[in-house]
């Protein structure tokens, strides 16, 4: 494709936040970094698992206490019984079964339905909750550094404030007093979590304040809004890009975390909910504690190789 | 036939109030522009040097109300511009410009050069669409860069490239007054000979008026009509370029002419000024320069020399005339 075909279209009534050649240039950027792509491939397998996964998979709910505990295929648990009559041990072998893959939990649901059922919370909540937390983390930061003054000063040592409080408590606080419910974890874990984006994007957006392009823009008799717009946020947006993506694994986390103390969503599957089952029952059927942290640790890691390789691809100063 | 001025100064200060301690209380302020008065005529080229820290950059956004002034008047052709509200100001922009220095930072990374130049048409009012595709067309060739480039973006374009994107949104509006803040100064020397001309050639064109900030003296020879030399926030001396480089009176302009690079340097006499630009905020009594002259004399320290007319267009401060 010529760079040179592109059309000519003329006119800039909406801001450029996102642009083909740059665009283009950033993704060879990322793609020298071989571990940021396979946290994006593990990212992407992950988004599709969740979207589509729930629709072929059986009901994660559905229990069966005839199937209680099977291992996962390719392994198989010893169950000894005690005979009275003949004073002996009397053994059975329960190997894995190809129609529950990844094994089952003590009430006999299906440990693969659970994971692709956690894998849709997981992502949602991330997504969702990060979203909220920069939007409101753009909102105040640009606003901040663009007053300036004593509004600026205001709206940091709010911020602070917000700061201080110890997250996970006001979490737990928050959920016991409204009920455990995903909407609840997403909107508090948003509501909390702006405060080091509001920060971040506070300093990148002091420093672009005065560069000449702004001052330019004040010389023509550019609005207020225009220059937020039009040239403080689009120069904000890689950072804003990479701050989601390195916070998203947090956000999981904290959901897990919540799930696993009981104070989850009830009526839905995550992965710290089938942790919390897992925890149980260690001793006799680990895959159940096991699977959901590999996920985890998979989920985390990912999120946060990509975060690295694409802050790097959008450091002009980093060599990659 | 009288000369119609288009900016007209008077008396501008601008100073910054300098705070400190926990509950911020004034200690003083930075004299940054500290009475100057100064005349640009149509069609003229005024070349303003001075050390870095002397004020030049921030007369020029004063001018433009980029800072506001502490007190003064601006007189953009017969109107004070330091009077007008908001709307009124917006209107005035357009025919009033800037240029800045650093390529790199005066285009916005994100944006279309096109899309740059196009925001000024757009914030002043141009409605259609098609017309202010082809007055940015029209204007990228005026700054001898081909209108294809309309999609590009600032990165792929050279620093001289740069300023001359920067040059042609500053056009955009037919300005009638551009402040050129060392346009060139981050440029190497070959561009900067090709970004002089293209001013040149622009102004004799387009008919427009520089107020061009330098401490370049041999650029500032070359482009100006009249030169004016500041010295701590004031104007020390101010003529017309062949009388001034031919007959300088303020020792601090001797100084700066004596500075400039010559093929014979055996030829001149060299006259090094001691120390740095005393600071703004606490400059020197009587004359400001008196630390750092060669020719004080003993009234220097004490009485603040006057900005006189001493010669019919020559504009000097000091006791020596």
């Amino acid at each position: 494709m010529s760079e040179e075909k592109i059309s000519r279209r003329g006119m800039i009534k909406k801001p450029v936040y996102i642009n083909r050649r740059l665009v283009r240039y950033y993704w060879d950027r990322l793609k020298k970094n071989k571990l940021s792509l396979a946290g994006l491939g593990f990212i992407v397998f992950l988004a599709l698992l969740g979207i589509f996964g729930p629709f072929l998979a059986a009901d994660p709910q559905h229990v069966d206490f005839d199937i209680k505990n099977l291992p996962p295929l390719g392994f198989s648990t010893q169950e000894s019984i005690y005979d009275i009559k003949t004073n002996t041990f009397a053994t059975t072998v329960n190997p894995g079964r190809p129609d529950h893959p990844l094994g089952t939990d003590s009430k006999g649901r299906d440990m693969l339905s659970m994971l692709i059922s956690g894998s849709r919370i997981s992502l949602l909540v991330g997504l969702l909750a990060t979203g909220i937390a920069l939007f409101l983390g753009t909102f105040l930061g640009v606003l901040s550094a663009y007053l300036g003054g004593w509004a600026d000063n205001l709206l940091m040592r709010f911020t602070d404030v917000m700061m201080t409080f110890p997250f996970f408590l006001l979490l737990v606080l928050i959920v016991f007093i409204f009920g455990p419910s995903l909407t609840i974890i997403v909107i508090v874990i948003g509501l909390t979590g702006w405060t080091g984006a509001a920060r971040l994007i506070r300093s990148e957006a002091l420093s672009l304040r005065t560069r000449d392009f702004i001052t330019a823009s004040k010389a023509l008799g550019a609005s207020d809004n225009r220059i937020i717009f039009n040239h403080l946020i689009p120069n904000v947006a890689s950072l804003i890009i990479v701050m989601a993506t390195l916070s998203i694994p947090g956000v999981i986390m904290a959901e897990a975390a919540l799930s696993f103390i009981g104070m989850g969503d009830p009526m839905s599957t995550s992965w710290g909910t089938i942790l919390n089952t897992g925890q149980h029952s260690l001793d006799t059927a680990w895959w159940v504690a096991v699977e959901p942290g590999i996920m985890l640790f998979l989920t985390v890691l990912s999120f946060n190789f990509f975060g690295d390789g694409l802050r790097d691809a959008f450091d002009p100063k980093a060599s990659v | 036939m009288k000369i119609q001025q288009i900016l007209e100064i008077k008396e501008l200060k601008k100073y910054y109030r300098v705070t400190s301690g926990l509950i911020p209380r004034p200690v003083g302020d930075i004299k940054a522009v500290d009475g100057v008065s100064l005349t640009i005529a149509e069609k003229e080229v005024l070349g303003l040097v001075g050390e870095s820290g002397c004020g030049k950059t921030t007369l020029g956004k004063t001018i433009l109300r980029l800072e506001e002034p502490t007190s003064g008047e601006i007189l953009f052709n017969g109107m004070d511009v330091v009077k007008l509200n908001k709307g009124d100001m917006r209107k005035l922009r357009g025919k009033l410009q800037i240029v800045f220095q650093d390529p790199d930072s005066s285009l916005d990374p994100r944006m279309t050069v096109g899309g740059s130049i196009e925001e000024a048409l757009v914030i002043q009012g141009i409605k259609s669409a098609g017309e202010r595709t082809e007055r940015v067309g029209a204007l990228m060739e005026k700054v001898g860069l081909e209108a294809g480039f309309y999609e590009r973006y600032p990165h792929e374009f050279s620093g001289g490239q740069k300023q001359r994107i920067g040059i042609a949104r500053a056009l955009a509006m037919d300005p009638e007054l551009v402040i050129a803040d060392e346009p060139v100064s981050a440029l190497d020397v070959s561009v900067q000979a090709q970004i002089l001309n293209l001013m040149m050639d622009i102004k004799d064109r387009d008919g427009l008026a520089y107020l061009f900030v330098s401490h370049d003296l041999s650029i500032v020879k070359y482009i100006s009509d009249r030169v004016a030399v500041m010295y701590l926030g004031r104007i020390v001396e101010m003529a017309e370029k062949h009388e001034f480089f031919k007959d300088p009176l303020h020792p601090y302009t001797e100084a700066l002419l004596s500075a400039i690079a010559s093929l014979r340097p055996a030829d001149k006499e060299k006259i090094l000024l001691k120390g740095d630009v005393p600071s703004p905020l606490n400059p020197p009594s009587g004359c400001h320069f008196h630390t750092r002259c060669h020719r004080m004399i003993a009234i220097c320290p004490e009485v603040d020399p006057a900005y006189r007319e001493v010669a019919p267009g020559h504009f000097v401060a000091c006791h020596l005339y």
